[in-house]
């Protein structure tokens, strides 16, 4: 089987949706080819075993290997991880884009994506969650964090008409949720897009030296060939390198596969006096960002008995004593903003993640278990649950002492202007392998600090605009109908400037 | 769906060194002289652990009793998506 593009975007993520939706409403022809399958949200049963097996990739427990393991739970198929994320959205911070700048040669500015970042937000409806929605669990954090008087505030996320459900990263029962499989997904095949799932791309085609499409084999059977001049790839941090490997991509810099970042994160548990039922309302609400500034964020986690009973750090009768009182356990989590840097290689054509946790990475977990132990007193717990063996103190853990979890993965095709130094270029293009360009977190070149959703996708919609060769508008206002022809000719894809007014 | 059935959809979604580690150490676990072996290694315990008791707090009349009733916010969603016409 073969098809015929302009563009050719290979994943339905938070990246590749938005891409996708942008060129093909841009008047481009535009195909996407998904690994995974469409997720119908009738067949979402609020269930955590279920819908990690279905809606995650290896059930969710794809894992790190290294010291501390870190399990790093990835969302497959239409959305993405946007299906199964927390919905939570940071720009990205002023201070990570004046460090793109002076060390990458990424000239980002806040005014350059301002843009950018209004069109992503208008199109998932990002709003504040107010009190009510956030529900008790936050209120705890919340009164913890007024007594100590420290920074905090309620999250801004991608949600509509959002009524608590509490289970966010099992499938939204209600499609609140505004991932990018009911918004930017939807944009793109009502623009003339074609969507194809259960399509496992294994190479990109290059003939004399630049992009011809891509191949693919479908889990119906049989390959597919889709021909385009422009080939953007959108498979997440993890797979996208694999894929530029197995397509024996130029990499003069040699950074493919590397400096991988995580925002490893953890989350203790308090057993309060009140009743919280911690999965009702919104899990992830309320942030801390008192300690921002040392790298360490925390931010609300939360969901029904058994999630909290598999995180809930304890055993035998001591856990189940706990559980017992579930209604009354709250949850909060803590996220750092790492130094650490990993890799990830294929072996046997799977992937196989390094990641270890360097020694200012393991202060950061030290000072802010302490801090998060600080935060449940403050509010009044009566236990606090720390995910540490038994009788270990926070300031005295050691890495292989630490529970992490990691829901961000950055940067192992980083972006850089320099071709010695980075993987794609300040346009996204692949250095090294004209008309292929990347749109995921691959790109991004450092921690973030914050959540990276709504960076991958502003990213993306600066790639769609600068492959169509227009300025992003600065208005929701639909972008101006072309023909596919106009698009084609309108193309610059080689061009340096930025896309975005500034 | 029963919970035995959810956790064994779990673990076959696992990559196949998780997979096959996973399933023995519940093996272990469900055993006393297994248990005793794993009392010695905090990990293996509590991944062994947290798996079980995945399973065992994901049976809705576990949940219930718990103020969780799954079946209840799929129901609620459903109604939602359908009165507003959501996706």
């Amino acid at each position: 089987m073969k098809l015929d593009c302009d563009f050719c975007v290979v994943g339905a993520g938070a990246g590749g949706a938005v891409v996708a939706a942008e060129l093909a409403e841009g008047g481009a022809r535009v195909v996407v080819l998904e690994q995974g399958p469409s997720h119908d949200p009738d067949g979402f049963t609020a269930r955590p075993p279920e819908m990690l097996a279905r809606l995650y990739r290896d059930g969710g427990q794809t894992a790190t290997l290294g010291a501390p393991p870190i399990m790093l739970p990835l969302g497959r198929g239409i959305g993405g991880t946007t299906l199964v994320n927390s919905g939570t959205c940071f720009r990205t911070p002023p201070h990570v884009l004046e460090r793109w700048a002076r060390e990458f040669g990424l000239e980002l500015d806040e005014a350059t994506l301002r843009p950018c970042f209004e069109r992503v937000e208008r199109a998932l409806s990002v709003a504040e969650v107010t009190p009510e929605l956030a529900g008790a669990n936050a209120a705890v954090a919340r009164r913890g964090a007024e007594r100590l008087g420290w920074s905090h505030g309620y999250l801004r996320r991608n949600a509509r008409g959002c009524v608590g459900s509490g289970v966010c990263v099992f499938g939204c029962p209600t499609s609140a949720k505004q991932h990018t499989g009911i918004t930017y997904i939807p944009r793109a095949t009502a623009a003339g897009a074609r969507i194809l799932t259960g399509a496992d791309v294994r190479e990109v085609l290059v003939e004399r030296g630049r992009a011809r499409g891509v191949r693919a084999r479908l889990a119906r059977g049989g390959e597919l060939e889709v021909l385009a001049p422009t080939v953007v790839l959108a498979c997440g941090t993890i797979h996208t390198p694999l894929l530029m490997a197995r397509s024996r991509l130029d990499d003069a810099s040699a950074q493919r596969g590397r400096n991988l970042a995580l925002h490893p994160a953890t989350a203790g548990f308090a057993l309060m006096d009140e009743v919280v039922d911690m999965a009702r309302g919104v899990p992830q609400s309320l942030y801390i960002d008192e300690f921002a500034a040392q790298g360490i964020i925390f931010e609300g986690v939360a969901g029904p008995p058994a999630y909290a009973a598999m995180s809930l750090p304890l055993t035998g009768a001591r856990h189940a004593r706990a559980m017992a009182d579930y209604r009354r356990l709250a949850q909060f989590g803590l996220m750092v903003s790492d130094e650490s840097r990993g890799s990830v290689r294929a072996l046997a054509g799977a992937p196989v993640i390094r990641y270890d946790l360097c020694p200012q990475d393991v202060s950061k977990f030290q000072i802010g278990l302490a801090r998060l132990q600080e935060l449940f007193l403050a509010a009044g717990a009566r236990e606090v649950y720390l995910p540490l063996p038994a009788g270990v103190a926070p300031e005295r853990a050691r890495a292989r002492d630490l529970r992490l979890m990691a829901f961000h993965p950055l940067g192992t095709a980083r972006a850089d202007a320099r071709p010695t130094h980075g993987v794609t270029d300040r346009q996204l293009a692949v250095h090294g392998a004209p008309g292929v360009y990347v749109a995921d977190g691959s790109v991004i070149p450092s921690a973030l600090g914050v959540n990276p959703q709504l960076t991958i996708m502003a990213l993306a919609t600066r790639l769609a605009f600068h492959l169509l060769g227009r300025s992003v508008p600065g208005e929701l206002s639909p972008a101006p109908a072309a023909t596919s022809a106009a698009a084609r000719e309108d193309s610059q894809p080689d061009r340096e400037e930025s896309a975005c007014p500034s | 769906m029963s919970a035995a059935t959810g956790i064994e959809r779990f673990l076959a979604a696992a990559p196949w060194p998780q997979r096959a580690g996973l399933r023995l150490l519940l093996a272990l676990e469900r055993r006393p002289r297994g248990a005793a072996l794993l009392a010695r290694m905090p990990m293996a315990e509590q991944a062994a652990h947290a798996i079980l008791a995945l399973g065992r707090y994901d049976d809705p009349a576990v949940a219930c009793a718990l103020g969780w009733d799954p079946r209840a916010v799929v129901a609620r969603g459903r109604a939602l998506r359908r009165a507003e016409r959501r996706p």
